[in-house]
């Protein structure tokens, strides 16, 4: 006989154990994972809730990994020096930012401010260094993804760039 | 940018309020514990030995072993060990106590307490002082007899504390992950980065150290019992359960300054009442190998494997030893050290991230 108590429990973690994997899967340094790489992955991740306004890191921190909006949105800032700061990008739900965390401590370069309330995943560098040595067939797999992900990444910046300097060449003549 | 959840006098509030409840929590635990003293010890104890084999069971994971089944193989193995150890030292421990018995017989107490009663006659002029002393000393032999007895009534408790450990400690390792996400998830959001890289810091040079000092144990344990092994060859076997003996040696090293003075009694005091021929030569060569033990273990062992974060003056090793003792006995000054040592790195690695970390 069915008991609706715990129907309802077991529904909920059901769900939210899929809803945080399908989230995942969606992340390109996650997305060449299978199933049960996933699921080893949903180990170590932390789920979190931030409210409208609440800092979820700020510039200068030092970086400890990076962050995948689940429902919401999360605006990216620079703190200048008088109290100012200048708005750099507002990310929506599936974004991933401060994934060069994953790589060193450096100082965060910017603030993630949460623009409305959010649900977020948080994967950090100390459990991806304990999965490589734990699981490396799948530690390997993660980095290899977020090599391609930071390669694609500074494929742009360096278009830019160099658009940038033809433009100001351009200019100079 | 900032549009703050919370105001800061409600901040102030929340915190004032949160303090309160520490502190609250803090009174109710100093009140229960007396009660919860033995389930503490279990966690304590389990806690260290799976910081032990820890790195055992995520190497056999790593060629491919499920957790479960590598913390199974790597629990089983060490309880193999301790059971054959445990079975190999009783009957040492039993024909030990028998030669004990045997060389302090009845009539070499009465002839002691007949010597006694001279010497003080002789020398202070006051016998009854010497009659008072021996009445002592044998209301001491009643009392540690009854203790002995306390302890045999209790055994089952004991076996039952130490089946309880290998039980908890393949939990605390199967599920480490799992209570560590428990804890950090009731963390506030504004200390959450800073609580977890702490966290995994402390966690990362606790376990270094640990593990560190059970190798340097391990090292010292055996070195000193390839010494006393060669004592025993050359002098016609002066120091029965060298092995034992040798092994409590690493274990009491764990004790900066005080362990190594520990480990050598225990081995003058065997050859002493095992009295050979060369009493004097064997006793020096005793001596000799604990010291050599030290200067190997101070210069080449120690400085390979034990964390360089946990250094502490003598004085702090004294202070720290002397309170662990009074809180927990003979467990107590052996885990005062290590647990000295978590706090201090604790404290430093706290200090470091309110020093980077923003609060807001």
């Amino acid at each position: 006989m069915k008991n609706p108590i715990w129907e309802n429990i077991i529904i909920k973690k059901k769900s939210v154990l899929s809803d945080t994997m399908r989230v995942l899967s969606s992340v390109p340094i996650f997305s060449d994972l299978d199933g049960k790489e996933l699921i080893e992955v949903e180990k170590i991740v932390h789920r979190r809730k931030y409210k409208k306004g609440e800092p979820i890191f700020r510039m200068g921190d030092p970086g400890l990994g990076m962050y995948i909006i689940v429902e919401g949105a999360v605006e990216i800032i620079e703190e200048l020096e008088d109290e100012d700061c200048k708005h750099l990008v507002d990310l929506e739900k599936g974004a991933f930012f401060g994934d060069l965390a994953l790589l060193d401590e450096a100082p965060r370069s910017a603030s993630a401010i949460a623009k409305v309330d959010c649900d977020i995943i948080g994967f950090f560098r100390p459990d991806l260094l304990d999965l490589l040595y734990r699981k490396p067939h799948l530690g390997i797999k993660i980095l290899w993804s977020l090599a391609k992900v930071i390669g694609e990444r500074l494929r742009k910046t360096n278009e830019q760039l160099s658009n940038l300097q033809r433009e100001m060449k351009v200019c100079d003549e | 940018m900032n549009n703050a959840p919370v105001s800061p006098a409600g901040q102030i509030n929340k915190t004032v309020w949160r303090i309160f409840f520490i502190l609250l929590g803090m009174a109710f635990l100093f009140l229960i514990y007396p009660y919860i003293k033995t389930v503490v010890l279990v966690l304590l104890i389990a806690w260290l030995i799976s910081m032990l084999l820890n790195p055992l069971v995520d190497y056999l994971e790593s060629i491919g072993l499920k957790r479960s089944l590598a913390i199974l193989i790597v629990v089983i193995i060490i309880l193999g060990l301790v059971v054959l150890m445990v079975a190999a030292l009783i009957p040492a421990v039993i024909s030990a106590v028998e030669s004990l018995s045997a060389k302090l017989n009845a009539d070499m107490i009465k002839g002691l307490a007949v010597q006694l009663e001279q010497l003080f006659e002789k020398n202070l002029n006051n016998a009854a002082l010497a009659r008072d002393l021996i009445a002592k000393l044998q209301q001491l032999g009643t009392d540690m007899l009854m203790k002995i007895g306390f302890f045999l009534k209790n055994a089952g408790s004991y076996v039952a504390f130490v089946g309880i450990v290998p039980f908890v400690t393949f939990f605390m390792i199967k599920d480490k992950r799992l209570f560590k996400r428990m804890l950090i998830s009731q963390v506030p959001n504004r200390y959450f980065e800073l609580f977890l890289n702490v966290l995994h810091k402390v966690g990362d040079q606790v376990t270094r150290y640990i593990q560190g000092q059970a190798i340097d144990a391990l090292i010292v344990g055996l070195l000193s019992v390839l010494g006393l092994f060669i004592i025993n060859l050359v002098f016609d076997h002066p120091v029965p359960f060298f092995f034992f003996i040798g092994m409590l040696a690493g274990v009491a090293n764990m004790i900066p300054y005080l362990g190594p003075v520990v480990g050598v009694v225990p081995a003058i005091l065997l050859a002493i009442l095992s009295s050979p021929a060369n009493l004097g030569t064997v006793l020096i060569w005793i001596v000799v190998v604990f010291v050599l033990v030290q200067v190997i273990d101070n210069n080449l062992i120690s400085p390979l494997v034990v964390s360089k974060s946990v250094n502490m003056h003598p004085i702090t090793v004294v202070i720290a030893v002397v309170i662990g003792g009074n809180i927990g006995g003979v467990i107590g000054m052996l885990f005062a050290v290590p647990a000295w040592g978590i706090i201090k790195v604790t404290m430093k690695e706290v200090g470091w991230g309110l020093r980077n970390y923003k609060l807001r």
